[in-house]
């Protein structure tokens, strides 16, 4: 049922949720610079080492790019919609 | 090192990289075959629109990732230390920002426009063919800079680990990428950008694997540098690492790099959106593990190399020693494929997008305008003549290379940022955006990003992209406000929702 409202989705409506999964996107950029900076420079004081590693150090590095998988994740799987591309149905 | 190996080693050593360079070019002669017979502009220019997820992600990473991320970058780290990795991680958001901000828009509008190049979008959006050219012009000359660098830090590095001469790398694999990007076009840069990915990823492997034995293993070689070398622990160095590198890196290699028209060009090439989705997740795992795993391995040389990065003459050249000393010179010829593929796939891309740039958006755009009918065997040689021609003109720089060639990387970096970022965000997501914004946005920004440039100029010590960034920023809001919208033809496409 999904599917086929997709396909018959007109010009602005396909627009207008480009306009959304975009806005998602910049969200989503603004949270992972939030992570970046708490994860690196907020435990850089902290005295705590993981495998010879300091914690700023994992967390800065895997934990930023887990995060970062984490987020096109739910991005590409959950919040952005599959649409068709041909643009024939703007209904103009 | 390598002088003391016999003429007869050191052509083995090279068959890897031989056979490599071979397939791709087989590549792109199987590809110009399979295509013929379909509209030559689309297919050369973008692929025809036909790139799957797998593919899509491959060649956005492969052309974003430069020789740069497998030298330079590694070689900082070395000296650095964590706090490079930390920097450089900033660049795991380049792929699902650029796919998830332009990819959709620049798929539907290409569609609608019957668009090939990032062009085509800017001269239908603004309506003027002036900016088209400046845009056509900018492009062209930035990559130029671009590329030369990665002729360059190929060829150094070829000569660096083989002992070859640097022009015997710069013919072996220039003339390779050139041969094959003006034979195969578009499709054949993001299939043999693909191979060019999946190389860099082995070679990270394999030099990981054997930096760390070389090194007596990874505690042995952590341990010893706890001790030696504690500044590596630190974010900031003991302060050779400033914030504002950060923050300059965080607009550089991260923010900024969503309106490389490189890049942007993919959101024309892919088939449909479920590959559009599938290249975002892909490309975020694959930039952030070839990211964090060279740096990573930049830091571990310290277990082969005793020294500091000036003993073995400079950042450049601990990557090139660390291949040396610790990889079975079976091997070596192998493992230097990662970074020359780093190189070609940069190269490529680049390559394509400039020929299309002279092609598509100043020649042939002429033509139609002046109703000159162009045969499309015309086109066609113009197109391949063109892409090597260029691909010449950078090859014959690079054989004399300038000095300072890496800051004329990043030099191009930014001035490809500042003159399409707001002109390509604000362009296609802001129905006031006019044409005297992207103009004044456009060439003021570019300008005055170079006259900073050149002069050094420079504002809280921040690199000249925070100037050219913001300048171009307030020229595209003040010509906005005080020029005239754009018609309500052309907002009805870009902006549907328009009444």
């Amino acid at each position: 049922m999904k599917q086929n409202n997709r396909a018959s989705m007109n010009d602005a409506q396909k627009f207008s949720l480009v306009r959304r999964e975009a806005i998602y996107t910049g969200l989503a950029l603004v949270g992972l610079i939030i992570f970046w900076l708490i994860a690196g420079f907020g435990t850089a004081s902290l005295d705590v080492k993981i495998f010879h590693l300091p914690l700023w150090a994992i967390l800065g590095s895997i934990g930023v790019w887990l995060v970062a998988i984490l987020i096109s994740f739910v991005l590409s799987k959950i919040l952005f919609k599959d649409i068709d591309l041909g643009g024939d149905d703007d209904g103009r | 090192m390598t002088g003391s190996l016999s003429a007869l080693t050191s052509l083995i050593m090279l068959v890897p990289l031989i056979l490599f360079m071979f397939v791709m070019v087989a590549i792109s002669v199987f590809v110009r075959h399979k295509q013929a017979g379909k509209n030559f502009v689309s297919s050369y220019f973008v692929g025809n629109r036909e790139l799957g997820g797998f593919v899509l992600a491959m060649t956005t990473v492969a052309t974003y990732s430069s020789v740069s991320s497998f030298v330079g970058g590694p070689g900082m780290a070395f000296q650095v230390g964590f706090g490079w990795i930390y920097m450089a991680v900033v660049q795991v958001t380049a792929i699902f920002l650029v796919l998830g901000i332009f990819g959709k828009r620049v798929a539907l509008l290409a569609r609608k426009l019957n668009a090939v190049t990032v062009v085509d979008i800017i001269r239908a959006r603004f309506q003027s063919d002036f900016l088209a050219a400046v845009a056509a012009f900018v492009i062209v000359l930035f990559f130029c800079g671009t590329m030369t660098a990665q002729f360059v830090g190929g060829a150094k590095l070829f000569a660096a680990v083989t002992g070859y001469s640097y022009e015997a790398g710069l013919i072996l694999f220039g003339l390779t990428v050139v041969i094959y990007t003006s034979i195969g076009g578009f499709r054949a840069v993001a299939l043999t950008d693909t191979c060019c990915a999946i190389m860099m990823m082995i070679g990270i492997v394999l030099l990981l694997k054997y930096v760390l034995q070389a090194g007596g293993g990874y505690e042995n070689i952590m341990t010893r540098l706890e001790i030696t070398n504690p500044e590596l622990f630190e974010p900031f160095n003991f302060g050779n690492m400033p914030w504002t590198i950060y923050f300059t890196q965080w607009l550089l290699v991260g923010i900024c790099t969503i309106a490389l028209p490189q890049s942007v060009v993919r959101g024309i090439s892919y088939k449909n959106t479920q590959g559009l989705h599938q290249a975002m997740l892909i490309g975020t795992i694959v930039v952030g593990f070839m990211n964090i795993g060279i740096n990573f391995t930049g830091i571990l040389a310290h277990g082969v190399l005793s020294g500091t990065a000036a003993d073995y003459g400079g950042v450049d050249n601990i990557i090139p020693t660390t291949i040396v000393m610790a990889m079975p010179i079976e091997l070596v010829g192998f493992a230097i494929i990662g970074p020359l593929a780093a190189s070609i796939s940069t190269i490529s891309g680049l390559l394509i997008v400039a020929s299309s740039a002279i092609i598509k958006d100043v020649y042939l755009h002429w033509a139609q305008k002046n109703n000159r009918v162009v045969t499309s065997a015309r086109v066609k040689f113009l197109s391949m003549a063109a892409t090597a021609i260029i691909g010449a003109i950078v090859f014959m720089i690079a054989l004399t290379p300038p000095n300072l060639i890496w800051l004329i990387n990043m030099f191009a970096f930014g001035g490809l940022e500042t003159a399409f970022f707001w002109t390509l965000l604000l362009g296609l997501f802001w129905k006031r955006a006019n044409k005297l914004g992207a103009m004044l946005s456009m060439t003021g920004g570019t300008i005055i990003y170079c006259a900073a440039q050149a002069t050094g100029f420079k504002i809280f010590n921040l690199h000249q992209i925070t100037i050219g960034i913001t300048v171009s920023l307030i020229l595209f809001l003040i010509g906005s406000y005080f020029g005239k919208s754009s018609d309500d033809e052309t907002l009805k496409i870009f902006f549907p929702n328009h009444s």
